[in-house]
């Protein structure tokens, strides 16, 4: 059994390098590795959750399993905009916590080899620049890598931890 | 010890294991009755455990722990027989035995061995030993093997039988103390272990050769005996032995005087069986002819006699000579022997054989008529449990969403709707079945409690008569995990603040020996776990200095009623205690114990008089899975209302509210007041009307406090189960978890506990920004 698990594991993780799914948002386009994702599904009825940072909108139900939900948009401090039917909800997976990401769009599943990511640049107001984990590639388009684990966990959401912690 | 070890050899030790630690846990209570009152069931009863233990351990090779086991036997032996004196020494020691077994145990569960044992074994057995050197002193113990070595493992259990067995005639004990559960148990194991010996014993018939079955069967027999010893089933463990010994002459190659005596064995199983019934059926074990059986059984082993003449000087070949030419070799061998005459051989003989005939053709028709087991058992994972109860939840969820069906709504489906009832109505009766199967009886807890004040009282020079009350209550499994500790810590509290010492007992006018009551009953749709003690009760004045002392409490708690400053106890970082024992007293317990509680969403009550005693008492819900709540609406929003909590209902009119100067909203219901919580206030919504004789007010109770919700609507009431809101948002103040309703969609319940605070929280908030 273990060694099963061990040989699938390798297995994915040689099928699943260097790929990421893509998506919009705000006219731009970035990426998450693929590893993360769970599946897509489209936008469905949140229920609000009181006392949560913005960009948690809520909860969702999925099939039977009742995961968070993190507006993308608003993490980043862009300007809200209404769901339509293009909306969709990227369920990712991180060390075995499911949280649902709302994206504009979800465009494909790109492979992007490490020699066409450059690092994230450094710019003077990095405040936000800390969920990149680089720019990649792919002829002339550039998609900005998402660092999952920091979009899920930095900022407000340690302090939320932090604070929980305390209690 | 072995080195390879196969799957069939951990099941069989880990069933060991198993056996072992519900022995122990049985028998630790016992032990401490010792000190009490040595009647001779409970010794006996003592003796058998670490009997049986023994036997198991040395079979499997464990042989530190066998060793120890040994060692207690030895002890208890003496004493049993009443060579020795018992004294409270005794008793320490063999709690320390039980304890070594225990971790012994543990260790074999991880490691397949105790080898890591070896020191702690060597201490206890030594000790052992030095007791009985001590309380022997000059006393000639005429039982006494020389060869009764610690370090002997390859002590048999089979070695000496006339020891272990008490010859005497033990219906006249006056009858252990067993529980309804027990007995159960007893009667679950032993079909269990009949069953098997029976399966067994129908294959050997076919395959004498095969020496691995004996070896099964004697086991199954063995262990059968030990549970028929440890209740004191006197009948049955005759029988049995006589089994075992016949097996065990077969295990080791010896010839008997039938072929093959599985028939025999058979008839005589049916026998056991029948009797394991009669105890199913709550009578006593009482086999008629019972000495007739055992008499057959035993002609059955006669060439063992052989054996015996060898160690009396007859020369081997002779016995072998006599053993081949003759077809009755018992007579023959005494004959030689000189100590029967011919005569009186041939009349027993004949008896004999008229015995053995008579018991065949008995037999037989019993064979046939053999009743059923009354109930059986199988031990499942616990994982397993758990993942088809979650199932099951799921199961209701996704039946309420196809019967609920937006797609249906306005369809005339009159067979559908029936069968969909059909279907509702069995998903439920699976739900509660589900729910009943995490159910197990308290008295597994509260005997683990017997120790424990044992222990503590002996520690702290009181004395203490603790009482348990409604042992065969049920409660979740996970719960009782959860409140094991917490039990603990009150069980000290109890007995080390609460309980005064001896005379000062005395001087108060009480029994020298204080009560401690432990109960536990079902009310409210909750379970009551009641910890009661007679002694000198919560200290009033004390708790109050302590509290402002540390700086709980602000003011000089003048305002505070009893019940509040008597809550004050389960403030963290509060211990009243002048002096801090090594028993409790670090100021940790109690709010830990409060914690524990409030994840099972249990609640906790203390009362007290002083000079009386204090009473605490532990709600826990009967279910950690599923509440009834009420289906309530706030603009667009659902939320789910605990129903236990929902004391009445009613619309308001402006009549009956009042608004104080500093802005807060009072209802009032009768002659009461209460204050108003907004829901769409705590839920950050937008409601229908913000006018209160628009919607609805619903009041809440929590503990003593009581408070109105103002709602739009009352939308239904519905079984809920309850899921936890994920890691990722953590705690929800205010919020409890949430379900999936008919519609698919997540609702959210409401934890009437802290609504009052988050609203609090809120209105600091808004007054803070302003």
């Amino acid at each position: 059994m273990a060694e099963e698990a061990t040989l699938t594991a390798v297995d994915n993780e040689d099928t699943q390098k260097d790929k990421y799914l893509t998506f919009h948002l705000a006219g731009e386009d970035y990426g998450i590795e693929i590893q993360f994702v769970i599946e897509i599904i489209g936008i469905q009825s949140i229920t609000d959750v009181p006392d949560m940072p913005a960009f948690i909108r809520g909860v969702i139900n999925l099939r039977g399993k009742v995961i968070p939900v993190m507006d993308v948009r608003a993490r980043f401090g862009l300007e809200d905009r209404e769901y339509d039917d293009r909306t969709c909800i990227i369920v990712v997976n991180i060390d075995g916590t499911e949280v649902g990401l709302v994206v504009d769009e979800v465009s494909e599943v790109a492979d992007i080899p490490e020699a066409n990511v450059e690092p994230a640049p450094r710019t003077s107001k990095n405040n936000d620049n800390s969920y990149i984990q680089g720019m990649g590639k792919i002829n002339n388009d550039v998609k900005i890598l998402l660092d999952v684990h920091k979009l899920l966990f930095s900022g407000e959401m340690q302090d939320i931890a932090a604070t929980m912690e305390e209690q | 010890m072995s080195m390879h070890i196969d799957e069939d050899q951990i099941e069989i030790i880990q069933e060991f294991v198993t056996e072992s630690r519900d022995m122990i846990d049985q028998l630790e209570p016992a032990i401490i009755e010792l000190g009490q009152n040595s009647d001779a069931e409970t010794i006996n009863a003592i003796f058998r455990l670490f009997h049986s233990m023994k036997g198991s351990a040395g079979f499997l090779e464990f042989d530190h722990l066998a060793r120890v086991a040994h060692a207690s036997e030895n002890l208890l032996d003496l004493i049993r027989n009443n060579e020795i004196e018992l004294v409270p020494n005794h008793v320490t020691l063999l709690c320390g035995a039980c304890d070594f077994a225990k971790e012994a145990l543990d260790m074999v569960e991880s490691d397949f061995n105790d080898d890591a044992m070896v020191s702690a074994a060597d201490e206890i057995s030594e000790n052992l030993h030095q007791a009985i050197e001590i309380a022997k002193g000059n006393d000639q113990a005429p039982g006494q093997e020389p060869n009764a070595q610690p370090e002997d493992p390859s002590e048999h259990t089979e070695e000496p039988p006339a020891k272990i067995i008490p010859e005497e005639p033990q219906n006249a004990f006056p009858a252990m103390e067993i529980t309804e559960e027990m007995r159960l148990s007893f009667v679950q194991e032993g079909n269990e272990l009949l069953q098997s010996a029976e399966q067994g014993l129908l294959s050997w018939g076919e395959n004498p050769e095969d020496k691995e079955l004996i070896g099964d069967i004697f086991r199954h027999i063995h262990s059968f005996k030990g549970n028929c010893g440890f209740f004191g089933f006197s009948h049955l463990e005759k029988l049995s032995h006589q089994m075992e010994n016949i097996l065990d002459r077969v295990k080791s190659g010896s010839r008997l005087a039938v072929e093959n005596p599985a028939d025999q064995l058979l008839a005589s199983l049916d026998i056991l069986q029948q009797g394991v019934n009669n105890i199913a059926d709550g009578k006593d074990d009482h086999i008629e002819d019972l000495d007739r059986y055992v008499a057959d059984l035993n002609t059955l082993v006669a060439p063992l006699l052989g054996d015996f003449l060898m160690e009396e000087g007859v020369a081997e070949q002779a016995i072998a000579a006599a053993v081949e030419t003759q077809k009755k070799p018992v007579g023959e061998i005494l004959v030689q022997q000189g100590t029967a005459s011919p005569d009186q051989i041939q009349n027993a003989l004949k008896k004999q054989q008229d015995k053995i005939e008579k018991t065949k053709a008995e037999a037989k028709p019993v064979a046939r008529t053999k009743t059923p087991a009354k109930r059986q058992d199988i031990r499942v994972e616990l994982g397993k449990l758990d993942s088809l109860i979650n199932l099951i939840g799921e199961l209701v969820i996704a039946e309420n969403m196809l019967i609920h069906n937006p797609d249906l709504k306005g369809l005339e489906l009159e067979n559908f709707n029936k069968a969909g009832q059909h279907m509702s109505k069995l998903v439920r009766e699976l739900q509660e079945m589900a729910m009943t199967i995490r159910m197990i009886p308290v008295s597994g807890l509260f005997r683990r409690m017997i120790r424990l004040v044992h222990d503590i009282s002996v520690k702290a020079g009181k004395k203490v008569d603790l009482k348990l009350i409604g042992e065969e209550t049920e409660i979740d499994k996970t719960v009782i995990e959860t409140i094991t500790d917490p039990l603990v810590h009150l069980l000290r509290n109890s007995l080390d603040h609460g309980l005064e010492p001896p005379d000062e007992r005395l001087a108060a006018g009480k029994d020298e020996k204080g009560t401690v009551r432990l109960s536990a009953r079902h009310e409210e749709g909750e379970v009551w776990v009641i910890i009661e003690d007679d002694g000198r009760g919560l200290n009033k004045e004390k708790i109050l200095a302590k509290a402002i002392e540390k700086g709980i409490i602000e003011g000089d708690g003048s305002d505070l009623t009893e019940k509040q400053i008597h809550n004050l106890i389960f403030a963290p970082g509060f211990s009243t205690a002048a002096q801090i024992t090594d028993i409790s007293g670090r100021g940790v317990g109690m709010d830990v114990v409060k914690k524990n509680l409030e994840k099972i969403k249990g609640k906790i009550d203390v009362s007290s008089t002083p000079g009386q005693g204090s009473k605490i008492t532990l709600r826990i819900p009967l279910t950690l899975a599923i509440i009834d709540g009420m289906i309530v609406r706030v603009g667009t929003t659902t939320c789910i209302v605990p129903t236990l909590s929902i004391l009445e209902a009613f619309r308001p009119d402006m009549g009956q509210i009042t608004i104080t100067p500093d802005g807060e909203e009072l209802a009032r219901v009768r002659e009461n007041f209460f204050p108003i919580i907004r829901l769409h206030d705590i839920l950050g919504k937008q409601p229908d009307s913000k006018a209160l004789p628009d919607g609805i007010l619903i009041v809440l109770e929590y503990q003593e406090n009581r408070f109105c919700l103002f709602i739009d609507e009352i939308l239904g009431q519905q079984q809920t189960v309850i899921k936890g809101l994920s890691d990722f948002i953590g705690n929800v103040p205010g919020v409890s978890g949430c379900t999936i309703l008919g519609d698919g969609g997540v609702s959210l319940i409401l934890d009437v506990g802290t609504l009052v605070e988050s609203a609090n929280n809120k209105k600091y908030g808004l007054e803070n920004e302003e």
